[in-house]
């Protein structure tokens, strides 16, 4: 297994970088709360980068990465992240196609284990959703019932087909959900919000370890705390075991390898555990400043408990996990 | 990004497999990875040793004259996939081939150099002697005293924990030849004969019941002055390089042996029953997850490595390791409780002590980290 980026790799990383840094300040994550039209010019220049659905997991999740540490709002992560991977596995090809070229955006809508509530629901031409029976239907005849609002930067929504008038629908499968006879589609979807996820927890460990740098107690700066130390050690072994994971399970993918069943599910499930034990230990470093509104902490562990429920629990995960892993004879590796 | 090798590191794959079919003891293969002996070095591992070495797949890095075969960075990792894929072990007993051979090859003089083959292929045991009562953690605190007499050395003090003292025949030994409050920089290693007069070695009896290590004392021991590595008081910058060459090489070892312990834990829960028991299941997938993720991480390591000569991720993969360790076999005992799950649980602390502790490792992540000193 090669982690070393190649020179394309580390200059897609860094131009999804630099485009956040410019586009997404987290001034426009709070606007896009009250008025999500603010993050269109964002989306525009995202767009660019659709292309990324028609290419290797690996690059798709560099960029994704990067998106999750400015929690980019609006719907271009929803559409490349999860109803490209749908409408490909459908043969919605016309629709694959304008996501591709960066002229459409959709979501997807899918019922427990692996929920996605239609997230940027209000922003996207078309919805990807599991029907009853199983079947997925593709359409941009839909009606959308907000739900309550928990992470600010991503609304969900309870999706349902409009009419019968459906746009070019397509129906996979005859029972389940989603990853029913399209596991492909929901192998990539699930390790592209890990990497989403990932980047919201590097923004949250760096944030802390940059303030415990700075913020002086006792005359000394409170990171010289063994205390703290231990703790920001700690927090550095699960994100770098996270980020490894994820990118393990996305180079399976990539090479179709037998391992994909397994990794994946090791992904999300190692990439939630990091988000939620990070969250954690960055509010309670930042003491009273990390639980006020003002600071932007709130905003990454709003979306970072959002992320974990989405496409499977930590429990889902682990137990459909145990049930490869575990098999009699089955093989642990 | 990739998952697979290539096809010539593939072809070095399928030599080495051809060459552990043929070669290796059915004593190696699925033992594990675990340094461990109980009780001496067996015959075994011992001719297994030597046979690596004599085929050159002892270190595959080193020349052949060293046990190797000059391979490449690439090659030696998949040389220790193999290795833990079928969980054959190298040798039982590490200081030799892992920290000596590469101090002496790089603070060694030519003389001190010929002493090298033997330590890699275990002809000749070694011990390393840092560790004192007073001075664990803080080995700069060390008081064993070297002085200098004419063409030689005479050493009185006492080390501890000394792994392998029993069994070996050559010591790396750190002493103090500066002043008493001298700390780090009054700290020089010298060679040591294990047969030289005043040597008196008390095997310790370790808590699972094994004796690997003893405490040695010192009494006016003549230590030739060509014995001496490096330079006078510069030990320290021998003792960062030899721990640093344990820390770089050894991680698939590490994920290698917590292959082997968690596929021995699903055995074990299989044998009581416990197996379909949904928080067995819930609470082995943790584990599962964390065994895969540190093989992972272990690669990123590689991958840094490869471009940067550094891997932060060393450091946290010697932490990682052996932490998981202990609660894989804690899980392990709480399912399928029984004596020898016991006893495996008491083994588990060597890992987060011996070689620097957990919280020592976590004091150097920090400095990764780039936080500063700690109080
Ligand atoms: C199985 C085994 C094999 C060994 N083999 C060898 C060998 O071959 N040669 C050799 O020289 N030594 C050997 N050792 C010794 C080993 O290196 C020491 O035990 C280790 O460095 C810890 O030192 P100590 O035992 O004196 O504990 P101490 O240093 O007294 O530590 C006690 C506790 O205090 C903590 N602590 C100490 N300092 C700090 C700090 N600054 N911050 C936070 N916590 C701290 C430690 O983490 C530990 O929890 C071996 C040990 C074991 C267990």
């Amino acid at each position: 297994m090669d982690f070393t980026l190649s020179p394309d790799q580390e200059l897609l990383r860094d131009t999804g970088r630099a485009l956040v840094r410019e586009h997404c300040p987290a001034s426009l994550v709070r606007a896009y709360a009250e008025d999500p039209s603010v993050a269109d010019d964002l989306t525009a220049r995202l767009s660019e980068f659709a292309g990324l659905v028609a290419g290797p997991a690996v690059d798709l999740c560099l960029f994704l990465e990067e998106m999750g540490a400015a929690l980019v709002p609006g719907p271009f992560v929803p559409t490349v992240a999860a109803f490209a991977p749908i409408v490909a596995a459908v043969g919605a090809n016309d629709v694959f196609e304008s996501v591709a070229a960066g002229e459409a955006t959709g979501t997807v809508w899918s019922p427990s284990p692996v929920e996605l509530h239609a997230p940027a629901g209000d922003r996207v031409e078309f919805v990807a959703i599991a029907v009853e029976g199983g079947d997925i239907c593709v359409t941009d005849q839909f009606e959308l019932a907000p739900l309550e609002v928990f992470d600010l930067s991503r609304p969900q929504f309870d999706a349902k087909v409009f009419d019968a008038k459906v746009f070019d629908a397509k129906v996979t499968g005859d029972s389940g959900t989603i990853g029913h006879g399209s596991y492909a589609a929901l192998y990539r979807a699930t390790v592209a919000f890990s990497a989403e996820l990932i980047g919201t927890t590097r923004w949250m460990f760096e944030t802390t370890l940059e303030y415990v740098k700075t913020r002086e107690q006792f005359g000394r700066p409170i990171g010289s705390f063994q205390a703290l130390q231990h703790r920001l050690a700690d927090m550095s072994l699960l994100y770098e075991r996270a980020w490894s994971s994820v990118y393990w399970a996305a180079m399976a993918i990539d090479a179709d390898d037998d391992e994909q069943h397994r990794a994946v599910h090791v992904a999300k499930s190692s990439a939630s555990e990091a988000a939620r034990h990070i969250a954690g230990e960055a509010v309670q470093m930042h003491g009273g400043i990390g639980v006020t509104w003002d600071h932007d902490l709130h905003l990454y562990m709003r979306r970072a408990f959002m992320s974990e429920e989405v496409l499977g629990t930590t429990a889902w995960h682990r137990a459909r996990l145990a049930d490869l892993v575990l098999q009699e004879g089955g093989q642990h590796e | 990004m990739h998952l697979a090798w290539g096809e010539e590191e593939e072809r070095f794959r399928a030599e080495l497999g051809a060459f552990l079919d043929a070669h290796a003891p059915a004593e190696a293969i699925g033992r594990g990875m675990e340094p461990e002996t109980h009780g001496g070095i067996p015959l075994w591992a011992r001719e297994w040793q030597a046979t690596l070495f004599d085929h050159g797949w002892l270190i595959p890095s080193y020349p052949p004259e060293l046990g190797g075969r000059n391979a490449t960075d690439v090659q030696t990792l998949v040389y220790f996939e193999e290795l833990a894929a079928r969980g054959i072990p190298r040798a039982l007993h590490f200081p030799g081939h892992a920290i000596v051979a590469p101090s002496l090859l790089e603070f060694g003089t030519d003389a001190q150099r010929e002493l090298v083959p033997a330590a890699i292929r275990g002809d000749t045991v070694w011990c390393i002697g840092m560790s004192e009562p007073g001075a664990g953690s803080d080995l700069a605190a060390m008081r064993t005293r070297a002085t200098l007499d004419g063409d030689h050395f005479v050493v009185n003090g006492q080390k501890v924990w000394t792994s392998y003292a029993m069994w070996s025949q050559m010591c790396m030994l750190y002493v103090r030849t500066g002043d008493t409050d001298s700390k780090a920089r009054g700290i020089s290693v010298l060679i040591l004969d294990m047969t030289t007069p005043g040597i008196d070695i008390r095997p310790l009896r370790q808590s699972a019941g094994g004796t690997d290590f003893a405490e040695v004392f010192f009494t006016d021991v003549v230590v030739p002055k060509e014995n001496l590595i490096g330079e006078m008081n510069d030990g320290w910058r021998v003792t960062m390089g030899s721990l640093a060459h344990e820390r770089a090489g050894l991680w698939l070892e590490w994920t290698g042996a917590l292959d082997h312990v968690f596929r021995r834990t699903v055995d074990e829960a299989r044998r009581v029953g416990a197996l379909e028991d949904e928080v067995v299941r819930y609470r082995l997938m943790a584990l599962y997850e964390e065994v895969g993720g540190l093989r992972a991480l272990g690669y990123k390591g590689f991958a840094s490595y490869e471009k940067s000569g550094a891997a932060p991720e060393h450091a946290l993969l010697k932490l990682a390791t052996s932490e998981l360790r202990k609660r894989i076999a804690q899980l392990t005992n709480e399912i399928a409780p029984s004596p020898e799950n016991r006893r495996e649980v008491l083994g588990t602390f060597a890992g987060t002590i011996g070689g620097g502790t957990s919280e020592i490792q976590r004091n150097a992540i920090a400095r990764v980290l780039g936080l500063p000193r700690g109080y």
